[in-house]
């Protein structure tokens, strides 16, 4: 299971709809996926056990350095944009976790 | 009879752990979800709920000492500016004449009765001109709870109108001001499909009008340098900590020494120990933010499945209509706008509560960042886009003024030790109060609570 982290500002409003799309995303793509959301400031503390995190430009830049990969997306609420993002990451790195 | 009729409605329908999670459970099928995923998402819900319980009840308790001492030195009243707090307050004042359970339920009822009220003027949207869905859970309950109260409180009506009423008024402002964003959105996020559905949806479409006559959209201040410096400001927990610890040390320099004192001993905050006022200024100011992130952490379980539910339905029933998201989607778009918008709006809620020492006002605000910042960063964006930065910098300016004015409004009618403190509660929601307070003085109503 590849462990995803969708993070924004106060973790309620964007990486909540995030995390809801991200879930359809794994789901139409057969990705072996765990989502979870919060905000920067919690970001720390779960950051060890994450594959990948997803969040805008801004709040990217700010995140201490973890063995996560890190994805950015402008516009975090584009199902199209933020679809690519993260299969391109998943296609590369957890190819296994796509179950054919 | 009576047996089922307590177990229904005062044991479970009148329990908000276990309505939301029943609320939950429901969304999960509606959506063909699977049984387990239902039973899990409603588990969470329900334990979500009580977590918020227990930071908001830390939060109030604790609070509730700092305001009596302020009270009690200075015969000022003293409220707080921050969401979740506000509606644990209203449920609170509503528990104290209604019973345990009643405020959260009432208030959870009329959350998704203004959901189906804006599902409704959505299906309508040909003669409503209403296109947009609110789907911000977060600041949806917070909204659905305050109407709640203000209805109550000044027409003292049981539940089903109480409730429907409340439903009504605020799937209106949900419809109405978050459509009316649909265009300015789209123009800062180059097409983005959707809009802006939080608690300042007034005030930035006043920016969206008025920017362009206050300055020029060349003056854009995405095109501009800024110290990346200032970017640690947004991280909600440092900043929510710093300003707190102003707020509790300007409170504890005006109050006196037996306050003080009193504060530290255990009929107060109970820390008899830190004798150094520094360090004890930040123990309070830390242990208000710690209980503030228990709250966000309990609203965080239920929200996230209560908006999947939201979502869900809505895209099932009305596939063209625009989703109304967290106005914190936009900011990645505009991220220097944020940062000036956080700067001036802190400049106007300083200049606003000087006012309020000039005036030797009643009652004193003590500000919170996510009115501050969330507000102050989407007006910015908006502002700065169709008027540059100089707009942009004069418009939060005059918001941060008007929120912490507003509020002095809002809280004097509300008698609240919290409120809300975003724009739209500071401008048209204390307009919406003032009505209702004139039809009940009018039809000659006590108020209830």
């Amino acid at each position: 299971m590849v462990n995803i982290l969708c993070v924004c500002g106060n973790g309620m409003g964007t990486s909540t709809i995030l995390k809801i799309n991200i879930q359809k995303i794994c789901v139409e793509n057969k990705v072996d996926a765990g989502v979870e959301s919060c905000s920067f400031s919690e970001a720390m503390t779960y950051l060890p056990s994450i594959d990948i995190v997803i969040t805008s430009p801004e709040w990217a830049e700010m995140l201490p350095p973890s063995r996560a990969t890190v994805a950015t997306v402008k516009n975090l609420i584009d199902t199209a944009a933020v679809s690519k993002a993260l299969l391109d990451i998943v296609r590369e790195k957890f190819p296994d976790e796509i179950n054919v | 009879m009576d047996f089922y009729m307590d177990l229904f409605f005062k044991q479970i329908f009148g329990q908000p752990f276990l309505l939301m999670a029943i609320v939950v459970f429901i969304g999960y099928i509606a959506m063909k979800q699977p049984i387990s995923k239902a039973l899990s998402g409603s588990l969470k819900a329900a334990i979500g709920i009580l977590i918020m319980g227990m930071g908001s009840g830390a939060l109030i308790v604790n609070f509730g000492k700092l305001l009596k001492a302020l009270q009690d030195s200075t015969g000022i009243q003293g409220a707080g500016l921050n969401t979740y707090p506000t509606m644990m307050n209203a449920y609170e004042k509503m528990e104290a004449v209604l019973g345990a359970g009643t405020g959260a339920s009432w208030g959870i009822y009329t959350l998704l009765g203004a959901f189906v009220f804006n599902l409704l003027l959505v299906a309508l949207r040909k003669y409503t001109k209403i296109r947009a869905v609110f789907l911000t859970g977060n600041v949806m309950i917070v909204q659905a709870g305050i109407s709640t109260y203000i209805v109550w409180r000044f027409l003292g009506l049981d539940m089903l109108p109480t409730v429907l009423i409340a439903a009504v008024v605020t799937a209106l402002y949900w419809g109405i001001m978050s459509t009316l964003l649909i265009k300015p959105t789209q123009a800062v996020t180059n097409g983005a499909d959707f809009t802006v559905a939080h608690q300042q949806m007034f005030m930035n479409y006043l920016a969206w009008k008025l920017a362009p006559h206050l300055g020029n959209p060349a003056d854009d201040i995405e095109k501009k340098k800024m110290p990346a410096s200032l970017s640690f400001l947004q991280d909600s927990i440092v900043a929510t900590a710093l300003v707190m610890f102003i707020s509790v040390a300007i409170i504890l320099l005006v109050i006196s020494n037996d306050q003080t004192e009193w504060l530290r001993s255990v009929a107060g905050l109970g820390q008899p120990v830190l004798k150094n006022n520094f360090i004890f200024i930040a123990w309070i100011s830390f242990i208000l933010t710690a209980s503030i992130v228990v709250l966000l952490f309990g609203v965080r379980m239920f929200v996230g499945e209560l908006m999947l539910s939201f979502k869900g339905i809505s895209d099932k029933l009305l596939p063209g209509a625009v989703a109304g998201v967290d106005c914190a989607a936009i900011f990645a778009f505009a991220p220097k706008s944020v940062v000036l918008g956080l700067l001036f709006g802190t400049v106007g809620q300083l200049l606003g509560l000087l006012g309020l020492l000039v005036m030797s006002s009643s009652i004193f605000i003590v500000p919170g960042f996510i009115p501050l910042f969330f507000d102050n960063a989407t007006i910015a964006i908006f502002a700065n886009k169709f008027g540059g930065w100089k707009a942009a910098a004069g418009i939060c300016t005059v918001n941060g003024l008007i929120q912490i004015w507003g509020s002095v409004l809002a809280v004097k009618m509300m008698d609240m030790t919290w409120w809300q403190g975003s724009a739209d509660y500071a401008t048209i929601w204390v307009a919406i109060i003032a009505i209702f307070r004139a039809i009940g003085a009018m039809l000659g109503i006590p108020v209830a609570g």
